[in-house]
C-alpha cells in the first residue's frame, strides 16, 4: 500500500490544492486560490519526473504508471496551469472567480485518472469526475447561451456516460473482471466483444468530441468563457484520447477494432475541418478543428495494439497540440471572437501575427513546427500498421486544414478598410504569457522533438 | 573544416533574425542586409564550389544527431547534381536582393521573407535526410505563399491561396512515400543516402512510392497537366517572386524527379519510363503552344516554362529507360545543365519583363512597338535572353537541349517530336519582340528611361553566364558529368 501511494504523490498533491482552492475560495480570496492552483500544478508536475521511466500499476492493476500516463501527467498539468492564466485574464474580478479556477484543477484530477485507467471502474470514475466539473464551467456565465450550452453537454454526457456503464456490463461478464488486463480472456463471444467496444467509443468519443459524438462541442465552447473552451479542447480530450489508448492496447486485434477507430477517424478529420471552413465565429472554428485533430489522433490510435511508434506518436502530437491550440484560443481572447476582428490583425501587431501565424500553420501540420513533427509520426504509426488508405485521408485533409486556418491568416494582413481603428486588440500581460510561450514551444519543439521520445 | 554547407543555409536566416532584431528598420538598412547577407551566402557557395564534389556519392557531407529515435538527421551534403543548383540559387537570389533594393512597401518583412526562401531553396538541395528536405520544401511554400500576397499584384490573394493549396496538396504524397521509404528500411533511418544505395521499397510497394513522389514533384515542375497553378501564381507574384519560382523552385521538382524518383525507385521508374517520357513529351508541346496564344508577357514566359522543364522531365525518363551508362550519363548532364540554363535564362526574362512593367505598369506585349530605339539596353538584352530562351546555338539552353535530343534519339526515337516545340518557341518569342521593341513607336512610351546601373548590375551577369555556359559549357558539365557518369541503378 505504501509503496502504491509513492507512486501518486501527482495525484495527492493536485487533490490537496483543490482542496486548499475550495477553502480559499470560500472565504472570498481568489487570487490566493489561483496561487494555491499554480503551486500545486507546479509540485505536481515536479512529483511526476522521477516518475519517467517507471512501468508498473498500482492498487491491484487498476492505476497504471507508465509511459502514457507519466506523459499524460507532463503534458495536462503545465496545460491547466496556462488554462488557469487564461482564465485569471478572463475572469478576474468577475463573481465565483475562484471556483472556477478549482473547477479546472478538479477536472484535471479526472483527466489524470483517465489516462492512467487500468480497469473498467477507474474509467467510469474519470469519465464522470471529468464530465461533473465540465458542466459546471460551460455554465458559469449564467446567460441563456450559457445554460443552453451547458445543458446540451449535461444531456449529451449523461446518456452516452449511461451506455457506456451499460456497456463495460458485457465485457465485465465476459472476462469476469474489470481489469484491461484482462481483455485478452474473454469468453462469450463476438456480441460481448462488440457491446463493449461499443460503449468504450460511446462513452471516450464523446469525452474527445469524434464524431458522430461531436455535437455538443461547438455549442459548449460557445456558450463557455474562452479559456474554459480552451481547456476543454485540450485537457479533457487528451484525457480521452490517452484513455482510448489504455483501454484498446489490451483489446486483441481479431476483434478488428481498429478498422473501425479508423472509420470514426476518417469521417471525424474530413467533418470537422468542412464544419470549420464555413464558421466565422473564431471559437466555433477552433472547435471544429479541435474535432479534426481528434480525428488524427485517432491514427495513433488505430495502431496502439501493432507498434510501440503508436504511443508516442500519440504523445508527441498530445504535447503539440496542447501548445498550439491553448496559443490560437488565447490569441481569440487577444482579438476577439469573429473573423472580421482579424482584420489587420497581423500588421497592426506584428509580433503577435507571426506568433499566430506560428500557431495557426503548426495546427495545420506545416514543418518545421510541433504539430508536423507529431503528425508525422502519426502517420508513420498508421502506415506501419498497414492503413496506409488512413494516412492518405489525413494527408488529403491536411490541405483541407490549411484551407481553413488560411482563412484567419489571410485577413490578417489586409488592409483594414477604415485604418487601424478596426483592430480591437486587447494587450494583458497574462494572454501575452501564454501566446509567447505556446508560440515559442511550438516552434522550438518541432525542432527538438527528441525529448519526448 | 568549416562547416561551409551549413554556413551557406544558414547565413540568410541569420541575416533575417539580425534585421528583426533591429529596432529601426529603414529601407536603407533592410535593403543593405539583404544585399549584404544574399552577397555573403554567394561567395561562401562559391568556396564551396572550390572545395569540389568527388565522383560517385556525396562531399562536403555535414551530419548531426536530431532525432536519433526515428533515425532522423541533420544531414548535409552535395554532389554534381546539386552543387550546380545551389550555385544558381545563390546567385539569383544576390540579384534579386539587388533589383528590390527600390520596394518601399514593407521593406523589412519583404526581406525576411526573402531570406528564408533562400535557406529553405538551398536546404532543400543541401539536404541528404528525407525528413529534412520535406521541411525546407515546404517552408519555401510559406515564405512564396507571404511573398505572394503581400507584394504581388491585383489578384494576389486568390493566387496565393491558389499557389498555397494546390503545391501542399501535390506536396504531401512525398511526405507518404518518404514514411514508406522510412519503413522499409531496415533499421529505421530517413538517411537519403542508404536510400540510394540501397532502395528500401520493391516491387508494388516501389511503384506507389514512385507514383506519389513523381506526381509531387510533376506539380513542382510544373508538367502537363497538373501545372495549372504556375500561370497564376508567376502573373500576380512580384518580379522577384516569379524570378525565384522559375528559376530556383521549379528546380525542386527536376531535382526531386532525379534524387528520389529515379535514384530512390530506379526500377518502378524504369518500368513507368515511357508514361513518363510521353508526359515530357507533351508537357514540353502543350507548354509551347500554350505560350504562342498569349499576349501577357509574363504568362507567356511562364508557359515557356513548362516547355523547358518537360525537356528535362525527357531527359530524365530517357535515362531511365537505357541501360548504357555512356549514354545515360548524356541524357542526365542534358537535365542538370538545363535546370541552370532555364535558372539564368528565365531568371533574366523575368527581371526584364518586371523592369519594363515598373517602366509601363502593364505586360500585354500589344501595348508596346518600337521600344529597342527608345530603350536599346533593355531591348537588346531582352532579344539576346529570348534567342537564349529558344535555344539558339551559342547561348545556354542549346549545349542543354542538344544533348537531351542526342540521348532522347538513341534511345526513343519518336520523342524527338518535342523539337518541334522549338520550332513554336521561336515563332513566338519572335513574334513577341516584333510587337514588343520593333516597328511603330507608341507614342505614350518616348520618354521611357532606360536601364539604370542598378538594373545592369542584375542583367549583365546573367547575360555574361548565359554566353558563357552557350560557348564554353564545359566547365559547368564536367562537374555534373562527374557524378552522372558514376551514377549505378
Amino acid at each position: 500500500m505504501a509503496r502504491d501511494l509513492s507512486y501518486l504523490f501527482p495525484e495527492m498533491t493536485l487533490s490537496m490544492a483543490v482542496v486548499f482552492m475550495l477553502l480559499a475560495e470560500m472565504v472570498r480570496m481568489p487570487r490566493l486560490a489561483l496561487a494555491f492552483g499554480l503551486v500545486g500544478l507546479a509540485l505536481a508536475t515536479g512529483l511526476t519526473l522521477p516518475l519517467l521511466d517507471v512501468n508498473t500499476s498500482v492498487f491491484s492493476g487498476t492505476y497504471r504508471i507508465d509511459d502514457l500516463s507519466t506523459w499524460a501527467k507532463l503534458i495536462l498539468l503545465p496545460g491547466t496551469a496556462f488554462s488557469l492564466v487564461l482564465a485569471r485574464a478572463e475572469l478576474a474580478g468577475k463573481d465565483r472567480e475562484g471556483s472556477v479556477y478549482s473547477l479546472i484543477c478538479l477536472v484535471t484530477l479526472g483527466a489524470l485518472m483517465l489516462s492512467g485507467a487500468g480497469d473498467m471502474m477507474l474509467l467510469v470514475l474519470g469519465v464522470v469526475l471529468t464530465g461533473l466539473g465540465s458542466f459546471a464551467l460551460v455554465a458559469y456565465p449564467r446567460d441563456d447561451a450559457a445554460t443552453e450550452a451547458a445543458m446540451k453537454f449535461l444531456v449529451f454526457g449523461a446518456v452516452t456516460g449511461a451506455v457506456m456503464i451499460y456497456g463495460l456490463t458485457f465485457w465485465f461478464g465476459g472476462a469476469g473482471s474489470t481489469l484491461f488486463s484482462e481483455l485478452g480472456n474473454m469468453r462469450g463471444g463476438s456480441l460481448v466483444m462488440v457491446a463493449g467496444l461499443v460503449a468504450t467509443i460511446v462513452g471516450l468519443g464523446y469525452k474527445a468530441a469524434l464524431v458522430p459524438f461531436h455535437f455538443w462541442a461547438p455549442d459548449a465552447y460557445d456558450g463557455a468563457p474562452i479559456s474554459v473552451a480552451a481547456y476543454l479542447s485540450v485537457i479533457t480530450k487528451i484525457a480521452a484520447i490517452f484513455a482510448f489508448a489504455q483501454v484498446l492496447r489490451d483489446l486483441p486485434l481479431e476483434t478488428g477494432w481498429p478498422l473501425i477507430i479508423a472509420l470514426i477517424s476518417a469521417v471525424t478529420m474530413t467533418l470537422g475541418y468542412l464544419a470549420a471552413l464555413v464558421q466565422t465565429n473564431l471559437v466555433r472554428l477552433l472547435a471544429y478543428s479541435s474535432i479534426a485533430q481528434s480525428g488524427y489522433f485517432l491514427l495513433g490510435i488505430v495502431a496502439v495494439g501493432s507498434n510501440t511508434l503508436a504511443l508516442q506518436s500519440v504523445i508527441v502530437f498530445g504535447a503539440a497540440y496542447v501548445a498550439m491550440n491553448l496559443g490560437a484560443f488565447a490569441m481569440v481572447m487577444v482579438v476577439g471572437r469573429s473573423l472580421d476582428d482579424f482584420k489587420g490583425f497581423g500588421r497592426h501587431m506584428p509580433v503577435a501575427g507571426v506568433a499566430m501565424v506560428i500557431l495557426l500553420l503548426s495546427l495545420a501540420g506545416i514543418p518545421p513546427l510541433f504539430g508536423f513533427v507529431g503528425k508525422v509520426l502519426l502517420f508513420g504509426a498508421a502506415i506501419d500498421a498497414g492503413f496506409t488508405w488512413l494516412a492518405v485521408i489525413a494527408i488529403l485533409n491536411s490541405v483541407l486544414a490549411l484551407a481553413v486556418y488560411l482563412r484567419i491568416i489571410v485577413p490578417m494582413y489586409q488592409q483594414p478598410e477604415d485604418g487601424a481603428a478596426s483592430v480591437t486588440a486587447t494587450k494583458q500581460p497574462l494572454l501575452t504569457l501564454v501566446w509567447v510561450v505556446t508560440a515559442v514551444v511550438t516552434l522550438i519543439m518541432g525542432l527538438a522533438a527528441e525529448v519526448l521520445l | 573544416m568549416l562547416p561551409l554547407l551549413s554556413i551557406a543555409v544558414f547565413l540568410p536566416l541569420l541575416g533575417a533574425l539580425i534585421l528583426m532584431m533591429l529596432p529601426h528598420k529603414t529601407a536603407r538598412l533592410a535593403h543593405g542586409i539583404s544585399i549584404a547577407t544574399t552577397g555573403l551566402t554567394f561567395l561562401v557557395t562559391l568556396a564551396i564550389w572550390a572545395r569540389g564534389i568527388e565522383p560517385g556519392g556525396f562531399a562536403q557531407v555535414e551530419e548531426i544527431s536530431w532525432i536519433p529515435a526515428i533515425g532522423a538527421a541533420y544531414r548535409l551534403g552535395i554532389d554534381g547534381l546539386s552543387l550546380p543548383l545551389i550555385l544558381l540559387t545563390s546567385l539569383l537570389f544576390l540579384l534579386s536582393s539587388i533589383y528590390s533594393a527600390r520596394v518601399s512597401e514593407r521593406p523589412a518583412v519583404y526581406v525576411v521573407l526573402m531570406l528564408m526562401l533562400e535557406t529553405a531553396s538551398i536546404g532543400t538541395f543541401a539536404a541528404l535526410d528525407a525528413l529534412l528536405f520535406y521541411v525546407f520544401f515546404e517552408v519555401s511554400l510559406v515564405s512564396m505563399y507571404f511573398m505572394i500576397i503581400g507584394w504581388g499584384y491585383e489578384d494576389r490573394q486568390r493566387a496565393g491561396l491558389m499557389f498555397f493549396l494546390y503545391t501542399l496538396l501535390g506536396s504531401l504524397p512525398l511526405l507518404l512515400a518518404i514514411l514508406g521509404m522510412f519503413l522499409g528500411s531496415d533499421p529505421y533511418t530517413f538517411d537519403m543516402r542508404t536510400w540510394i544505395d540501397t532502395p528500401p521499397l520493391s516491387g508494388l510497394a516501389a511503384m506507389l512510392a514512385m507514383i506519389a513522389m513523381v506526381f509531387t514533384f510533376a506539380v513542382k515542375i510544373p508538367s502537363f497537366p497538373v501545372h495549372t497553378w504556375l500561370p497564376a501564381a508567376h502573373v500576380q507574384a512580384p518580379t522577384v517572386g516569379s524570378v525565384i519560382l522559375a528559376g530556383v523552385m521549379l528546380k525542386f521538382g527536376t531535382y526531386g524527379l532525379v534524387r528520389f524518383a529515379l535514384q530512390m525507385t530506379p526500377e518502378a521508374f524504369r518500368d513507368a519510363g515511357l508514361v513518363i517520357l510521353a508526359f515530357g513529351v507533351f508537357s514540353a508541346l502543350y507548354g509551347a503552344f500554350v505560350a504562342l496564344a498569349q499576349s501577357d508577357l509574363k504568362k507567356l514566359i511562364a508557359y515557356t516554362s513548362v516547355n523547358h522543364m518537360g525537356y528535362v522531365v525527357i531527359g530524365v525518363a530517357v535515362a531511365s529507360l537505357t541501360l548504357d551508362p555512356g549514354l545515360r550519363a548524356v541524357a542526365l548532364d542534358g537535365a542538370t545543365l538545363q535546370m541552370v540554363s532555364h535558372g539564368l535564362v528565365t531568371g533574366a526574362l523575368f527581371f526584364l519583363v518586371g523592369m519594363l512593367q515598373d517602366r509601363a505598369h502593364t505586360r500585354g506585349m500589344d501595348e508596346f512597338g518600337g521600344l529597342l530605339k527608345v530603350v536599346p539596353m533593355l531591348g537588346w538584352a531582352f532579344v539576346i535572353s529570348a534567342f537564349a530562351s529558344l535555344g539558339l546555338p551559342g547561348l545556354a539552353h542549346f549545349p542543354a537541349e542538344f544533348q537531351i535530343f542526342l540521348a532522347t534519339l538513341s534511345i526513343q526515337p519518336w520523342a524527338i517530336v518535342a523539337i518541334l516545340a522549338i520550332v513554336v518557341t521561336a515563332g513566338l518569342y519572335l513574334r513577341a519582340i516584333s510587337r514588343v521593341f520593333m516597328g511603330e513607336t507608341n507614342e505614350k512610351w518616348l520618354k521611357m528611361p532606360d536601364l539604370d546601373r542598378r538594373e545592369l548590375m542584375v542583367v549583365v551577369p546573367l547575360l555574361i553566364l548565359i554566353v558563357l555556359v552557350g560557348v564554353a559549357p564545359s566547365w559547368l558539365l564536367d562537374m555534373i558529368h562527374t557524378t552522372m557518369a558514376a551514377l549505378k541503378f
